[in-house]
């Protein structure tokens, strides 16, 4: 119990200290209880069609309104904030994972190794993320695990370039030093020294790359690339009802909108409190 | 610095080259090639004539060959045909990049002017009201994603104004024509100012804890001279790399808005040219964007090898 | 006959002959909406109306529907570059004499001769090719096409088909000289019709200027025609409601966006009519268990019209067979005969119950759905329906799961017959049941997607297409839609309405209310500006 009151303590004097850092986490915690209970809380089906609420109003029953195909526009964003969530947190996952290996492989192993994987590096860097991610989905075809690829490839590089600046910065240390001259074997030491040391940067770089992610699909099903109907992605209820209904109902471009504004704004806000607590050196 | 020079080039040779390998290859990866588009819009599909179309367009050689003749023709100034107009790829694209150049200078010329002040004031009044304030607008303008701000510009327009700045032919008036390269540049603008706004703002902190500002007031200088002559001037080295930076992966923001605003630049051709599988088009605009990054990046290293003589050429 | 219907068909006569009591003015520059990029200027090798539309003027046809009738029909049909056809005694032969001193934008004459070039290339008999020829098929009972001097061509035909002159009056026919190569007609296209071809800039615009050679005299009234290509719909609209056009693309305007306009631009002309294109239910004969009748029979008890209807129209689309339903379509069935068809009956709980007992049968049930990907194209007029009748499958115990198919590959698909179930959209050129059920429904036709063939119905086909009175053809007509509907060859969901707008300035437009293929040679239209 007493412990409790410690981590609260803790938990209130950070929120305290970083009052933006403290609202994000607010709304990314807002944000992936909406995508956990979305079945438990939605008001109702996000996929049954109702002749009679076609563009109903927001109000009444259905707060934020209905679709032309008289699908409840909350219930949907509540869905909707599944499949924004998959998308960002696998494909930071997937960037992560890949990242960390090949930056840790990269830095610790240098040599010929590096030089491939700096060149491989700045290959898919010299493209905007948006325009590789583009042609990758167009490749894939449209679904929700390819959108999922074609965002997380891009962040490959981007990843893997931190992590590898941050091992190098690593083996200069002295404990570092100090274990290659016990006779510990590389792999041990990339395993059990360098790795839990790139946590924090890690996290610092994959929260600032969720909302990115999110940000990346939504605008790749707006373009109609990302993640197919019946899911109802954001970008993907933005883009029909942009083209049919922004003056008739605004509320369907609206609301959709604001979700995907309101999630990157949290992770935002988290990522950059995140950064200023877990990496000082690189404080705003 | 010669070597250094060299060896910059050449690995700039060999990114293009990269790129142009990946591009290729994912594209010969896509689903449905323009013959299936072209018979999209037919309404069927007739084997015989696939083939015979694919014969033509040279779709039925070996990818290596396909590939040698593209990049060949590029070496002298070739860029093929497209596929959908049967005009020359270079025709296509030549009208287009004015377009998308002007939008995207505006919209770096709108994010400099609004977002150096910005930085400059927030780190200035660190940690006050103001501060946050600017902040918090700053982490919007990264979290709005541009083609939603798009819709309700125009939807906001049309509320107050009962019209709109979208491309049509002729358009009427000057008033007109400014006001359809402004709003979509301040619309793509907006992210990008939000991003400069954070870097001058972290940039000028950096600085403001050095020695020669603090004994600057030390001294008893006026301190927004301090500030704004001194600090500022320090401060823009990483701000311009940004800059530089910002300016090639506008691209991204230019596909939506482009879409947004019916605007007939690159960056919309660039996705419609991907849904026709138009790939010649696409090739060249890829290596366009890739040609843009590199350079930019390239003259960014030499101008910090120039003017920071911190940097150790080898590097 | 729906009320919109009526009022529809009334406003189209009203207009009209508004039209006809001013004197027209000459000059100025229409500016229309076009919706998307046309794949290429060849009308004759597309086969949307996004080609139709900006390009039709740049032609002449041997003859045309009327263009200020709304409905096309044979009494409207309307001598172009012919100027008179007669038919053979055994109605085999069809002559057309050809008009004499039309030259082609390109200063070059015509002749009979260019008549004969473009059809026998449509029937590929030439060496330079169409890159697609999507129409091939209408020309398959013609034999031969001889040319008697510079003006008089004869069509050959192997049986009588009193047709024939409703496929080449469509927008779809029009005459290509013979010195102009296919490519040249994809790019920068030749004609002889009143406005000439200036430019056709991908994804932005199509440019046309006033042909001052046109054959009919006076005509053309405008000076050009500026098409701006907008692919956005709600952009456009609210383009036009700002005065930057004076048409929109025809038939784009829906429902509530048709409120909208009216609510902001009181002066707009809109005119609502159906497109002549259904949404249909097609479902793979081959794959199991759709190979067996009584599914099939099932999937179209279970669809519930009238709700599709008030989704995706607001009421406004029509329920019908194969044929374009009344006042509208010529051949559409009665009413009566209508109710009469399988999942037609009005008790759709009724339909319904019926479709669960033979699924039950088959045993499956609300412990054992039927799982099936439901495929369609990645365009909203196809997806939005696949929503609403995956919902419809739920009620008989089959699950449905919505397969998106990008528009790149969605017709190779359809061709492989890779696919169990899906929804598609038909659309019809020509109001006339020779172009609808030997494209669709012949055995072994490129378009027929199902897969459905039917010898002896096929046989029927042939009969009505014979027949040279109009009243027994229409009575043959209506048993072989039944046929087609009670076979569950391809449900027909709904056969949808759209509006036209234009704005007050324009003069002379007339909205063809049973295709959308046929009305946009725009030589009599004229701005009052």
């Amino acid at each position: 119990m007493l412990h409790l009151f410690k981590r609260l303590a803790v938990l209130s004097r950070l929120a305290r200290k970083y009052p933006l850092g403290a609202a994000g986490a607010v709304i990314m915690t807002l944000f992936v209880a909406a995508a956990l209970l979305a079945d438990a809380i939605s008001p109702f089906s996000p996929l049954t069609t109702n002749p009679a609420l076609s563009l109903a109003r927001p109000g009444g029953l259905h707060l934020f309104g209905a679709d032309v195909m008289g699908r409840d526009i909350l219930s949907r964003i509540l869905h909707g904030a599944r499949i924004s969530l998959a998308v960002g947190i696998f494909s930071t996952l997937i960037g992560g994972v890949f990242g960390v290996i090949i930056g840790i492989a990269s830095g610790f192993i240098g040599g010929w190794f590096d030089l491939v994987v700096q060149r491989l590096t700045d290959i898919l860097q010299a493209l905007p993320v948006l325009v590789l991610a583009l042609v990758m989905s167009a490749a894939l075809g449209p679904s929700l695990p390819n959108t999922i690829l074609a965002i997380s490839i891009p962040l490959i590089p981007y990843v893997s370039r931190v992590i590898r600046a941050n091992t190098l910065g690593l083996r200069e240390l002295a404990f570092v030093e100090a274990a290659e001259a016990t006779g510990m074997t590389r792999w041990r030491i990339a395993i059990r020294h360098i790795l839990p040391n790139t946590l924090a940067p890690l996290i610092v770089i994959s929260t600032a790359q969720l909302g990115s992610t999110i940000l990346t699909e939504a605008s790749l099903s707006f373009l109609g690339l990302g993640v197919p109907e019946p899911y109802p992605s954001w970008g993907r209820m933005l883009s029909d009802s942009a083209a049919e209904y922004m003056r008739t109902a605004p509320w369907l471009v609206i609301f959709p909108g604001l979700a995907i504004s309101l999630a990157v704004f949290g992770t935002n806000m988290l990522g950059d409190a995140l950064r200023d607590i877990l990496d000082p050196r690189q404080r705003t | 610095m010669g070597a250094y020079l060299v060896r910059r080039f050449g690995l700039m040779l060999l990114t293009l080259f990269g790129i142009s390998v990946i591009i290729f290859v994912m594209l010969r990866l896509v689903p449905g090639n323009i013959v299936d588009i072209l018979f999209d819009s037919a309404g069927m599909v007739n084997p015989a004539d696939k083939a015979r179309i694919e014969a033509e367009l040279g779709l039925d050689r070996s990818l290596p060959v396909q590939y040698a003749t593209w990049i060949g023709g590029l070496l002298h100034g070739d860029l093929g045909f497209s596929y959908v107009s049967e005009k020359s790829a270079w025709d296509e694209i030549a009208p287009r990049i004015p377009v998308s150049a002007r939008l995207a200078g505006t919209a770096l010329l709108f994010a400099m002017a609004i977002g150096i002040p910005l930085g400059v004031i927030s780190a200035v009044r660190q940690n006050t009201a103001l501060d946050y304030l600017l902040r918090v607008m700053s982490l919007s303008g990264l979290s709005v994603p541009s083609f939603w701000l798009g819709l309700l510009v125009l939807m906001g327009f049309v509320a107050l104004f009962g019209t709109m700045p979208i491309y049509t032919q002729s358009p009427r008036g000057l008033g007109e024509a400014v006001l359809l390269v402004l709003v979509p540049a301040a619309t793509v603008g907006f992210r990008s100012s939000a991003l400069i706004m954070r870097l001058t703002r972290s940039a000028m902190l950096e600085v403001l804890r050095q020695d020669y500002i603090r004994t600057a007031h030390a001294k008893g200088a006026w301190p927004r001279a301090v500030n704004y002559r001194h600090a500022l001037r320090n401060a823009m080295l990483p701000v311009v790399t940004v800059i530089g930076m910002e300016a090639a992966f506008l691209a991204g923001g230019l596909i939506v808005t482009e879409t947004v605003f019916n605007i007939p630049g690159l960056a919309r051709f660039l996705v419609e040219s991907i849904r026709n599988r138009d790939y010649p088009i696409v090739q060249n605009l890829v290596m366009l964007i890739a040609f843009l990054v590199v350079t930019i990046n390239f003259t960014v290293d030499l101008l910090y090898a120039a003017l920071d003589p911190r940097i150790r050429v080898g590097g | 006959m729906s009320r919109w219907a009526t009022l529809s068909l009334a406003a189209t006569l009203l207009v009209t002959s508004a039209a006809v009591a001013q004197t027209p003015k000459s000059g100025g520059i229409m500016r229309a909406w076009q919706r998307d990029s046309p794949g290429s200027a060849s009308i004759h090798e597309e086969a949307t109306y996004s080609t139709n539309f900006p390009f039709m003027g740049v032609f002449s046809n041997l003859v045309l529907y009327k263009q200020d009738v709304a409905q096309n029909s044979m009494d409207s049909i309307v001598p172009e570059l012919a100027t008179s056809w007669s038919w053979s005694a055994d109605n085999k032969d069809l002559t057309f004499k050809t008009r004499a001193g039309v030259k082609w934008h390109d200063g070059k004459p015509f002749t009979a001769n260019d008549v004969k070039c473009t059809f026998d290339k449509v029937r590929d008999l030439t060496p330079d090719k169409f890159r697609k020829n999507p129409r091939k098929a209408w020309y398959s009972n013609v034999r031969d096409i001889t040319v008697q001097g510079d003006n008089e061509v004869t069509f050959h035909l192997e049986r009588p088909q009193p047709a024939l002159l409703a496929l080449l009056a469509s927008g779809y026919s029009p005459v290509y000289p013979c010195h102009a190569s296919a490519q040249v007609q994809r790019t920068a296209p030749i004609g002889t019709g009143p406005f000439k071809f200036v430019s056709f800039k991908q994804n932005e615009s199509i440019t046309l200027a006033r042909n001052p050679d046109y054959w009919k005299p006076g005509r053309p009234f405008l000076d050009g025609i500026e098409y701006t290509i907008v692919t956005n719909r709600s952009t456009a609209v609210l383009g036009f409601i700002a005065g930057k056009f004076d048409m929109t693309f025809p038939l784009e305007i829906t429902p509530p966006i048709l409120r909208d306009v009216h609510a902001q631009a009181p002066a707009a002309q809109c005119v609502t009519a159906p497109l002549n294109v259904s949404t249909n239910l097609i479902v793979n004969r081959d794959k199991p268990p759709f190979d067996n009748a009584d599914v099939r029979r099932a999937m179209a008890l279970t669809i519930d019209r009238k709700a599709f209807v008030a989704i995706l129209s607001e009421g406004e689309a029509d329920i019908g067979g194969t044929m374009l339903p009344g006042p509208e379509g010529v051949w559409g069935m009665s009413k009566e005969m209508l109710a009469t068809m399988t999942g037609y009956g009005p008790d759709i709980a009724a339909n319904r119950a019926q479709a669960r007992k033979i699924m039950e049968g088959l045993g499956y049930g609300p412990n054992k759905m039927l799982k099936v990907k439901i495929s369609t194209r990645n365009i909203a007029t196809y997806r939005d329906p696949a929503v609403i009748l995956i919902d419809h499958l739920k009620e008989i115990f089959i699950e449905g799961e919505l397969d998106v198919v990008e528009t790149s590959v969605w017709f190779a698909k359809l061709a492989r017959k890779d696919y169990a179930a899906g929804l598609n959209l038909t659309g019809n050129a020509v109001d006339d049941p020779d172009q609808a059920f030997y494209e669709n429904y012949s055995c072994g036709s490129e378009r027929n997607v199902t897969g459905y063939c039917n010898k002896d119905l096929e046989k029927a086909f042939d009969a009505q297409s014979q027949e040279t009175d109009p009243a027994k053809r229409k009575a043959m007509v209506w048993e072989i839609d039944r046929q087609l509907q009670n076979d569950i060859a391809r449900p027909i969901i709904l056969h949808d309405r759209k509006a036209t707008c234009t704005g007050p300035a324009l003069k002379g437009y007339t909205q063809m209310v049973n295709s959308v293929y046929n009305g946009y040679r725009f030589d009599e239209l004229w701005l009052d500006r």
